[in-house]
């Protein structure tokens, strides 16, 4: 069988791209993109560590409930990316540094 | 029993205070009225001085011949030394009291009428009340402190009178020369009040010079040439107050101020301040003292008198006779003769503010009828009137009686008096050197001289034609004495001038009843026969010489020094006196200027520029310094603050990617930490 | 080197290639495409971990929900938007990044290291499940046993993020909207 350790190598590999990805992209959906990938990675381990408790499905319950809870964050995300967009006219995170009007 | 004489005595202290301040009060109210000229600063002035009259006569009966009220309270205390201050009422200053609202209250009913008009009218009345509020406080007074001090105030109040008009440059240039030879005077005062201290330690006018005077029982400590210090300061003060030679040149120059003030000065306040100081101060004084001041007294009547005869200003004329009535005063009180000589002040008082109140009306109307006809003349010349006896018939009798009360004639006033003093002179000179009879023959030839110069004045003003009408005979004379604020002054000083209201005697001057409130001197008894051949000498001469003026003015006979002749001349320019002055003391003092002035630009600014050069090398290099190494070492520390706080700034820059990039670098950091610790 | 073990590499690769590609790529459309295969990848992977529940799931709301969802976003919003959204200038590696890329590899390490300092593979309760038989065996009827636990274990949260789904969508549809009468 696969190893724990396997899986949890690929989701920390995931995990720092995801990481990478946040800290460079100068493009609000490609941040967005990179916190999907770092969920994922969370997702990853939890399915992982899920494999060894058949009973109560913990970790793949959760996985469960963060994936719905990402497709949400991403909905709302999304949107404000697109009101931002229509308001500053740039996506770019470094740019929109100023809350007021 | 005791009681109820102190109580009157607070009250006549109070009574006494409250006619120092009303005028003061006057003062202040007439400074806050509003505008420029206001009819009521008159009134003010004029209520504030008649209450101030009646109470003085009120002090006056209450202290003259009884006992001498003295009340004073610590002022202040420096160190051991305590200085009080306090009202000192005794015959000499009820009396100069009385005399100073007596005289201040016609001139200012006069003032009313006569400097209603005036666009500044409320100033002049603010400072005629400043005026006689300080010359009463300095009648008043126990402190030679404050003497001082209101001595300064009397002098800068006529000041300002005199320069009332001070867009006139001849009266700026008047009240400058005023104030700058009284200046002299005043420094002596200070000398002598100094030494004076320093010596008895006290400024108590009362200790000093009263009954138990400290002058006469204490030896004078110090060398003995401080004492002639003391008296060359108080004779300096006395001369600049009252205008005694050499420094009596200011007074005629007086004359640019309004005839008002003039009658105020000459009359009670101003001049006879410095006859009072020597009354105050008339214990410190030594026989050889007195002696000097008896010369420059003599002299100074002399030469006044002299000076009279021959100028052609009715009020320098005036000036001139005020200048030598003040000389016979202050001789009185160098032979000794003190109470003849504040007799004589008193009389003085009365009829030469007469005489002024007399030409004021006169050189009024001369500018009616200047303005009228628009000539170019001088109100004042006494050479274009003539005549006026007919028009202005009260003024005429006014300066009648002023003038005969002034030659000395008998049922005066002025005979009493100055009679009185000339027999002392007598009386005094006897036994004594040749050189010392100058002093009383001077005295007599004086008393003609006066005789002729009156004579001329009052045959020139109002005997003959009127000039100006010889001259242009379009000309019409429609002039009178004026309202009732010009009549009932002149009557009131011109009763004042007869001889009851001092003596009921008029031949005999030792009757009156002011000489009984002074130290009784020898001369008052009739011991020896000047009592009787003086006055009959003196007087029977002068009808002579009056007789003569008249004749030599009137009907035109030969003048007994021609014009041009260097006697002549010499009376015309005033002795030279004010020419020397300008020689010897302006210019030296110009030149002296000049070449401190020269000093100043060459030598002192050279000197000046050269540590200006040396300051400008030494602040460019401390300019270079401080750019480059003070400053360099600030612009260092201000970069690093500079580098920090931008360095911080940026993780406050708004940028979340930053944000998230130094929260997980911290993390990383502690994760570091603890896998290698 | 079992059939199993050389699909996990397989996957594993993949998902890793292609998120490598999503960081590099200049080009937003594909790598919001590169993105797409690291999640079916990751679905793979679920598989190999005996979670073939959560495969399915993290298929159909993934990348039929999510990803459907930004490819509609930026093709919704108009040609000039998509211009806009799809500029990138910036190179893989470059002066800027380095401190990125050093932040990133460091946590790796950091994470690997830990992995293998708790020996990750013995873990005390690892064993004592594999031991006690409760580990999930590839033939073990999960599907079932996830339904029955949703509706008795976990209820609580289950309601609770439907309730956090509804308050989403409300607020995802508000910021959309168009903003006629506000």
């Amino acid at each position: 069988m696969i190893g724990l350790s396997d899986f949890l190598i690929v989701s920390a590999g995931l995990f720092c791209v995801g990481l990478y990805v946040i800290l460079t992209k100068r493009n609000a959906i490609q941040v967005l993109i990179g916190i999907e990938m770092m969920l994922n990675a969370a997702i990853l381990n939890l399915v992982a560590f899920g494999k060894y408790d058949r009973f109560n499905n913990g970790g793949q319950m959760f996985a469960l409930f963060a994936i719905v809870l990402a497709a949400a964050t991403t909905a709302v995300a999304l949107a404000i990316i697109l009101n931002v967009y229509k308001k500053y006219k740039t996506i770019d995170p470094n740019e929109i540094h100023e809350l007021k009007d | 029993m005791e009681n109820f004489l102190q109580a009157i005595d607070t009250l006549t202290i109070r009574f006494a205070l409250a006619a120092v301040l009303l005028p003061l009060l006057a003062f202040v109210v007439n400074v806050c009225l509003p505008g420029k000229s206001n009819k009521a600063a008159g009134w003010i002035s004029t209520l504030a001085i008649l209450v101030s009259a009646v109470l003085s006569i009120f002090v006056f009966s209450k202290v003259w011949n009884q006992h001498q009220v003295h009340q004073q309270q610590l002022w202040f205390t420096i160190g051991e030394t305590k200085l009080y201050a306090g009202v000192l009422l005794n015959n000499l200053s009820v009396l100069m009291l009385l005399l100073v609202s007596l005289i201040a209250l016609p001139v200012h009913v006069y003032s009313t009428a006569y400097m209603g008009k005036d666009e500044n009218s409320k100033r002049y009345f603010a400072y005629l009340s400043f005026f006689c509020f300080s010359m009463l406080a300095l009648v008043v007074i126990d402190s030679l402190v404050l003497f001082y001090i209101f001595w300064e105030l009397v002098g800068f109040s006529s000041y300002l009178l005199i320069g009332f008009w001070y867009t006139r440059s001849k009266a700026v240039l008047a009240n400058k020369k005023a104030f700058i030879m009284n200046r002299i005077g005043d420094i002596g005062l200070l000398a002598a009040i100094a030494i004076l201290f320093t010596v008895y330690h006290t400024f108590d006018i009362d200790q000093l010079f009263g009954a138990n005077a400290l002058v006469r029982t204490t030896a004078f400590e110090l060398p003995g040439g401080w004492q002639y210090v003391a008296f060359g300061g108080i004779a300096l003060a006395v001369a600049a107050k009252s205008a005694q030679f050499p420094l009596h040149t200011w007074l005629p120059d007086a004359m640019e101020g309004p005839t008002s003030v003039s009658a105020l000065i000459h009359a009670a306040t101003m001049v006879a301040a410095g006859v009072f100081l020597l009354g105050r101060v008339y214990p410190v004084f030594t026989e050889s003292e007195l002696t000097i001041l008896a010369i420059i007294g003599a002299f100074t009547a002399f030469m006044a008198a002299t000076i009279a005869l021959t100028q052609n200003d009715l009020k320098r004329i005036l000036a001139y006779s005020t200048i030598s009535q003040l000389g016979f005063m202050v001789m009185a009180m160098g032979i000794g003769a003190y109470s003849s000589s504040l007799f004589h002040l008193a009389t003085h008082a009365f009829f030469k503010c007469l005489l002024f109140l007399v030409a004021g009306i006169v050189i009024h109307e001369m500018q009616h009828v200047k303005d009228e006809y628009k000539l170019d003349i001088d109100p004042q010349n006494v050479l274009y009137m003539g005549g006026l006896a007919k028009k202005m018939p009260l003024t005429f009798i006014s300066a009648l009686i002023g003038g005969i009360a002034l030659i000395g004639l008998p049922l005066t006033s002025g005979y009493l008096s100055k009679d009185g003093i000339l027999i002392q002179a007598f009386e005094w000179s006897e036994g004594k050197s040749v050189l010392f009879r100058l002093i009383p023959f001077g005295a007599m030839l004086t008393s003609w001289l006066t005789a002729f110069y009156v004579t001329r004045l009052i045959v020139k003003v109002f005997f003959g034609e009127f000039k100006l009408s010889q001259i242009n005979p379009g000309i019409k004379l429609h002039v009178s004495d004026g309202g009732w604020q010009y009549k009932l002054p002149m009557v009131f000083l011109s009763v004042c001038c007869l001889f009851p209201a001092f003596s009921l005697n008029p031949v005999l001057y030792e009757h009156a009843w002011l000489l009984n409130g002074f130290p009784r001197i020898t001369g008052l008894d009739r011991v020896n026969i000047y009592h009787t051949i003086v006055p009959a000498g003196l007087n029977i001469l002068s009808l002579f010489v009056i007789y003569w003026a008249y004749a030599v003015y009137v009907m035109d006979k030969a003048l007994p020094f021609p014009e041009g002749g260097w006697i002549f001349r010499l009376s015309y320019h005033e002795w030279y006196i004010d020419k020397i002055y300008s020689k010897i003391i302006v210019a030296p003092v110009l030149t002296l200027g000049k070449l401190a002035r020269w000093f100043d630009i060459n030598i002192i600014d050279g000197f000046i520029h050269l540590l200006e050069r040396i300051g400008i090398a030494f602040s460019k290099v401390a300019d270079w310094t401080d750019r480059n190494i003070i400053d360099g070492f600030l612009h260092l520390v201000a970069s690093i603050v500079l580098g920090i706080g931008n360095f911080a700034r940026s993780f406050q820059g708004g940028r979340v990617q930053y944000y998230l990039f130094s929260m997980l670098a911290i993390i990383l950091a502690i994760f570091l930490f603890k896998i290698l610790i | 080197m079992t059939m199993v073990k050389a699909l996990f590499y397989l996957m594993g690769f993949i998902t890793l290639a292609s998120a490598l590609f999503v960081a590099a790529s200049k080009n937003l459309v594909r790598s919001v495409f590169m993105f797409f295969v690291t999640l079916l990848s990751l679905a793979g992977l679920y598989v190999l971990a005996l979670a073939d529940f959560v495969a399915i799931t993290q298929i159909v709301i993934y990348v039929g929900g999510i990803l459907v969802l930004v490819l509609f976003a930026f093709m919704l919003s108009g040609k000039e938007t998509l211009a806009n959204l799809q500029q990138q200038n910036d190179r893989f590696i470059s002066i800027s990044k380095l401190p990125a890329l050093l932040l990133a590899v460091l946590f790796f390490i950091v994470m690997v290291n830990i992995l293998f300092k708790t020996d990750i593979n013995n873990l005390q309760w690892v064993n004592k499940a594999v031991s006690y038989k409760i580990d999930i065996k590839p033939d073990s009827p999960m599907t079932s046993n996830i339904g029955t636990n949703l509706m008795t274990t976990y209820l609580l949260p289950f309601e609770a993020i439907s309730i956090l789904l509804m308050m989403a969508l409300v607020g995802a549809a508000h910021l959309s909207r168009k903003e006629k009468n506000g």
